[in-house]
């Protein structure tokens, strides 16, 4: 039961103006995505219906767990899949989103599942400001399209262990070509969208350098069904990269992980590199192949040859899979973009994220290629949907013209305007998709569903016990020469190869 | 028949495209006569009652009411027509037709033939650029098809792939063995675009090209700098040039 009231309505139809100007944005400065493999529209809208009648009952079911603040507390320590593109973007675009397609087919009100709706975007607000406590943001937009969320201490752990490479080297060869291989598994993973890989920072490393964290996630065998025997040999799930850059400075970093550059970011500005794994088993980042340069080579030589293979054997599955697994696929892929929230909590089921929901799943005769893409482009690119227009004096954030993406509350239901709660408890839903084999890889081997689960409940990071989780950043810089400041400092040092055991050290004795 | 909420909209204005209009008049024509034979107030029929009155079978019923019309759609992938031809248009450029294929770009700017037989055949936004222009000979990829026959025999060398669409899942096992890529969709920012940026691999996205056919010697101009697209401007035009290169 969500409390109804003026200063929440508010709120939230604030935040939903917010989400809506931002996706606008980021969906028109890219077209919509088309493949001849994939109908990627008709699975967009798909996965936003379920997303709609889904997502209020998961998120309840999380949060008798763990709150959402603190799922966005452990997060920042790992490099999953609950980051900006995931939680900042797309969990309330995609249930908004849901909520404006089923609006302007008439199916229902802007006060239906009102209760649903308020609590979603709190959710979301409560979630994303603790993700972006360290700078003070909701979203990467706010903060001038940059993302910087992690504390001092990580991102000197990061810099200090990377191992220096020059153009044309065999280190940065190697690493350059295993993102690409990593990039476009990643893709391919997620059926055509980008939620497998993101971008984070940019962190100032000099004068001349800036760091940026690339994370490449759901590699391995995992919640997706689709990996399962596909990607047995790939040694980890996630797979966090930083890297130092030189002379070329970042300067937009979006909500959704991409990031552009002045000068263009090319391979031979590469000029340092570090890789690691984390999952909500770990305590923070582990170095992968880091105890020497010829060791970190190898590493990015294995990976990628593994990850080929397992591109090479997943597009076989794919391209021979029915038009509703594909369906299937891309809508869940989608919907279950923070799937990760029920890992870290301990509660993830199968059942709850990989099934379409019955209430959505009528909507598939209706879902043909043409219909998808044209009322996709008129949704998110061109606004142009009846219960999207406004006052002939709006001049729309982006474009100048009258309508906004998400329509607001309307205030009328605190006069007595009847209004409906919630669109119910979660349904039993189905899948034309093969059933998930009981394997996840993990940093603690691979686990059945229920070992996963029970560890995730049982597990509490150092960071984020309750001596060191509201040591901030604020707390640090007024006392970096307390134990307790220098014993948080070696908490994320321990994996180091530089740094371990040496504590903080005052920003003037460096 | 009883109103719906959404019926009365001061500011309301039919969708843009014909193809949404129809099929968002059928449902709410449906809704409507759901929600009129319920007798139930709107507050009980939204959730309790709408999910068992409207079925998967009347939105079948909608679909079935375009194929009886005679109305073909346009597709996307490749499976969505395979599996429902009586749906779509029919696929072209696809098979055994695709030595006569060519992109037909109204919008492609076509220069004079030079003596030397080269000639402007459209233009492209440029991913990254590059100390040379690319020339190679230009395939078609179109379809898993030509991807699996790649996968199996090789990509020949000096390949420029054209490739339709934005997205990258279709030549994911072989796109690091193009020479180059030029894709008649998207924006530098585009899936596909991020994945050459990352393999190295050339790249115009966002291409109007015409008269160019599976064979062709061309030549992409990757020397003029990169477009940039940090802003929502996607209006500017493409400033490299494809050429075709008669032999």
């Amino acid at each position: 039961m969500t409390q109804i009231n003026y200063a929440n309505l508010l709120e939230a139809n604030y935040l939903m103006q917010k989400v809506g100007e931002e996706f606008h944005w980021l969906c028109i400065s890219r077209t919509v995505q088309a493949s001849k493999l994939f109908p990627v529209s008709p699975y967009i809208i798909f996965s936003y219906i379920n997303s709609f009648y889904r997502l209020p009952p998961i998120l309840r079911k999380i949060e008798t767990v763990m709150s959402a603040e603190e799922i966005a507390d452990r997060s920042r320590n790992m490099g999953i899949k609950i980051q900006n593109p995931h939680m900042g973007s797309c969990m309330p675009a995609f249930y908004l989103l849901g909520r404006e397609y089923l609006l302007s087919l008439g199916m229902i009100r802007p006060q239906d599942a009102v209760e649903d709706l308020l609590y979603v975007m709190d959710f979301w607000k409560r979630y994303q400001l603790s993700w972006h406590r360290n700078n003070g943001h909701m979203t990467n937009e706010e903060f001038g399209h940059r993302s910087q969320f992690l504390p001092d201490r990580k991102v000197e752990v990061f810099s200090s262990d990377m191992y220096e490479c020059e153009p044309g080297d065999e280190l940065q060869n190697a690493a350059h070509e295993f993102m690409a291989v990593a990039s476009q598994y990643g893709f391919l993973v997620s059926c055509e969208s980008r939620i497998s890989l993101t971008n984070s920072g940019p962190y100032r490393i000099d004068e001349n350098h800036e760091m940026i964290v690339r994370d490449f996630m759901d590699l391995a065998e995992c919640s997706l069904p689709w990996l399962d025997d596909i990607a047995t040999d790939v040694p980890y799930n996630n797979l966090t990269i930083a890297i130092s850059v030189k002379d070329c400075h970042f300067n937009l970093m979006d909500d959704w992980g991409s990031f552009e550059s002045e000068p263009e970011f090319t391979a031979d500005k590469l000029a340092g590199i570090a890789l690691y794994t984390s999952d909500p088993l770990s305590e923070g980042y582990i170095p992968v192949g880091m105890n020497s340069r010829e060791e970190l080579i190898a590493t990015f030589k294995e990976l990628s040859e593994v990850i080929k293979d397992a591109t090479n054997k997943l597009w076989l599955r794919m391209a021979g899979w029915s038009r509703d697994q594909m369906l299937d696929a891309g809508a869940l892929v989608y919907f279950a973009v923070i799937k990760d929230l029920a890992h870290v909590a301990g509660v993830y089921d199968v059942e709850d994220w990989f099934v379409i929901d019955p209430r959505a799943e009528k909507f598939r005769p209706l879902l043909n290629d043409e219909y998808g893409n044209a009322v996709l482009g008129e949704l998110v690119g061109l606004l142009s949907l009846p219960t999207q227009q406004r006052s002939p004096h709006t001049m729309s954030k982006h474009t100048d013209t009258p309508n906004t993406m998400m329509t607001p509350v309307p205030y009328s239901i605190l006069a007595g305007d009847e209004y409906v709660a919630s669109v119910g408890p979660l349904q039993k839903g189905e899948s034309h998709l093969d059933a998930k084999i009981d394997r996840y890889r993990t940093t603690r081997g691979v686990l059945t569903l229920a070992e996963y689960n029970q560890l995730a409940r049982e597990y509490v990071p150092e960071v984020c016990t309750d001596k060191y989780r509201f040591l901030c950043e604020t707390w640090l810089k007024f006392n970096a020469d307390t134990e307790l400041a220098n014993e948080l400092y070696k908490l994320d040092q321990h994996h180091s190869r530089k740094l371990k055991g040496r504590g903080i050290v005052k920003e003037a004795d460096k | 028949m009883p109103k719906l909420y959404v019926d009365d909209d001061q500011y309301s204005a039919q969708p843009q495209l014909l193809v949404v209009e129809a099929v968002h008049a059928s449902v709410r024509d449906l809704v409507r006569k759901r929600y009129s034979e319920s007798g139930l107030a709107w507050n009980e029929f939204v959730f309790a009652k709408q999910d068992e009155l409207i079925t998967k079978e009347d939105f079948e019923s909608i679909e079935q009411q375009f194929i009886d019309l005679g109305y073909k759609c346009d597709w996307s992938a490749a499976v969505s027509v395979q599996e429902k031809p009586e749906l779509y248009k029919p696929m072209e450029g696809m098979g055994d037709d695709l030595s006569q294929f060519t992109f037909k770009d109204p919008d492609a700017p076509i220069g004079e033939a030079t003596a030397e037989g080269k000639q402007q055949r459209g233009i492209g936004d440029n991913v990254v650029q590059y100390p040379n222009n690319i020339i190679g000979t230009a395939r078609y990829v179109r379809s898993a098809q030509i991807v699996l026959d790649y996968m199996e025999n090789g990509v020949p060398p000096n390949t420029i792939a054209l490739i339709d669409d934005s997205g990258g899942t279709l030549t994911a096992p072989i796109l690091d063995q193009f020479a180059a890529v030029i894709c008649a969709g998207g924006t530098v920012r585009s899936h596909l675009g991020i994945l050459t940026r990352e393999y190295g691999v050339p790249c115009l996205m966002n291409s109007k090209l015409d008269g160019i056919y599976d064979g062709d010697t061309v030549e992409i101009e990757v020397t003029v700098p990169a477009k940039m697209a940090n802003t929502a401007d996607t209006t500017e035009e493409p400033a490299a040039t494809i050429w075709r290169i008669n032999d």
